[in-house]
């Protein structure tokens, strides 16, 4: 007892310190790994300096071209993952149907998408529908594209994200008197949308980096299609790809900032 | 005087588990019920049954006039529960209460949507219920802020403002922290004296004693014993109900 009483009129209490020391602890992590990132970040700029020559007058001469293929890439992508969204969430509701047409559809598509490679879904668009007499734009073939294949995967978000609203939340809904459509639109979705917000999020900023495939039906100005169109012509395919890189890892970390900035306010909510 | 609720003849089956036999009910007007009976006796899927969150195997339920032949499919039988689920308020064990809408949200959400009141005369309403509850200095807060028996006292609230003839509790304590169980039971109480039909299932007896008019007892999907509190309480008949009321003490 007389110990207690004596740590109890110390300055500090045994909790306070420990809770300090880990504090401490957790700073220093952070900061080790602040320094190795800038290490690392130096070696790769060291690397470019030095033994590997760089043409510094053609990543002057053509930084600006290919920056200017940042907003198709930016306009390919939100509307892909505009397309994405709406086909997730259909086919996540499909699944919950107990039609069987409707569930069947449902199964189906996610299946058919999920077994063939994306790069072979745009090709299908650009090259093959054009034999059926379908025209498609790079454009269009690429946000069609990455439109159905995003959303089959992301469906599995949504049913997830359906699946988390407890079944007490549909019987509130329906001993108030709510239509099974009521009970999904003011019960349902908008507890389920608030638990895919995060994933989804991950989703568009993988689909940007995805994007890149569309260059591939050569009619599509983004990012990755002038990077390989000027390196290819000049022969520096190091430099135009390295820039391209570089733009794509920033805006990558710009998504990413804005996506924790939208966990940490939703997570804040929940508490 | 008919009945305000009429079960007849009633049924239920989970897969092979025959969890209500032949039950059969009459609750008059602004009586106050409560059902007893150990876990498994069949007392919740009877409530349920009544507003259709279970859907009967067999039999007939019947609330204000509006008779429900269960076993159909068709559009005129959905339309007939909707108008059951109208006249009956229900409040749930784990409260159910909307997450993403404030307390206020969570009161009007019934009136507006399902009965398309205008959004100020409902929110009248709402006051009116939350003040009854005690509630109404919380109606900006979020359900994530409230105790368990707040929680349940806006549950009751927002049952009572879409204004039906029956309200259904459905072990509305059983999920509260002991020392949060009697302020939910003193609203309850209150809907009680008001002249509300309720039927409450519950484990507990106090309430059962002191504020009900008629105590039902179930035991395997029967209804063993149905009496005045005294004389279950005190002369039960039944074993089991004995067994079920020796080993629950009174809680006044």
């Amino acid at each position: 007892m007389s110990i207690s009483v004596e740590e109890q009129s110390a300055p500090k209490s045994q909790a306070e310190l420990l809770y300090e020391a880990q504090l401490r602890k957790e700073r220093r992590f952070r900061v080790n790994v602040a320094i190795t990132w800038g290490i690392l970040l130096l070696i790769l700029v060291l690397l470019f300096s030095g033994p590997i020559k760089i043409d510094g007058e053609f990543v002057r001469k053509n930084m600006l071209y290919i920056a200017g293929g940042l907003w198709q890439t930016v306009l390919i992508s939100v509307l892909s993952i505009m397309l994405a969204i709406a086909l997730a969430l259909l086919a996540a509701l499909g699944r919950l149907s107990n039609i069987p047409p409707v569930y069947a559809l449902s199964t189906f598509y996610v299946s058919l998408i999920r077994g063939t490679p994306l790069y072979l879904q745009i090709f299908f668009f650009f090259l093959a529908l054009p034999q059926l007499g379908i025209q498609l734009s790079g454009l269009a073939s690429g946000v069609f594209a990455l439109g159905l294949n995003y959303g089959a995967y992301m469906s599995e978000i949504f049913r997830a994200g359906l699946a988390s609203v407890s079944k007490g939340q549909r019987e509130a809904a329906m001993a108030l008197g709510m239509t099974p459509g009521q009970t999904m639109k003011r019960v349902i979705l908008p507890q389920a949308l608030r638990f895919a917000i995060p994933p989804v999020g991950n989703e568009f900023i993988a689909m940007t980096k995805d994007s890149a495939l569309v260059s591939a039906t050569g009619f599509v100005h983004e990012l990755m299609w002038r990077a390989t169109k000027v390196g290819r012509a000049q022969f520096h395919n190091l430099e135009a790809l390295i820039m391209a890189a570089i733009f794509y890892w920033i805006m990558t970390l710009i998504l990413t900032f804005i996506q924790n900035k939208i966990e940490a306010r939703l997570a804040k909510g929940d508490r | 005087m008919a009945p305000i609720i009429s079960i007849s003849k009633l049924d239920k089956y989970f897969g092979r588990l025959h969890v209500l036999k032949n039950v059969s009910l009459e609750v008059p007007e602004k009586q106050v019920v409560c059902l007893i009976g150990r876990s498994g006796s069949g007392k919740s899927t009877l409530l349920r049954c009544i507003n259709f969150l279970e859907e009967p195997s067999y039999g007939v339920v019947e609330v204000d006039g509006i008779a429900v032949q269960s076993g159909e499919k068709s559009k005129a039988h959905h339309q007939l529960i909707h108008a059951v689920r109208l006249k009956t308020g229900m409040v749930f064990q784990e409260f159910n209460l909307f997450p993403h809408m404030s307390v206020l949200e969570n009161v009007i959400e019934g009136p507006i949507t399902v009965k398309g009141m205008n959004k100020d005369q409902a929110i009248a309403l709402a006051e009116r219920n939350l003040e009854h509850v005690g509630l109404l200095f919380k109606k900006d807060e979020y359900p994530l802020r409230l105790s368990g028996g707040q929680k349940q006292r806006v549950a009751i609230a927002r049952a009572l403002t879409m204004e039906p003839r029956v309200m259904l509790f459905d072990e509305p304590t059983s999920a509260l922290d002991p020392e949060l169980i009697g302020e939910v039971l003193t609203v309850m109480k209150k809907v009680a004296d008001e002249g509300m039909t309720m039927l409450v299932v519950t484990h507990e007896m106090g309430f059962a004693h002191d504020v009900a008019d008629r105590v039902i007892v179930m035991a395997e999907g029967e209804l063993i014993e149905d009496g005045k509190p005294d004389a279950i309480f005190n002369h039960p008949k039944d074993p089991r109900t004995k067994a079920l009321v020796e080993r629950r003490p009174l809680s006044t």
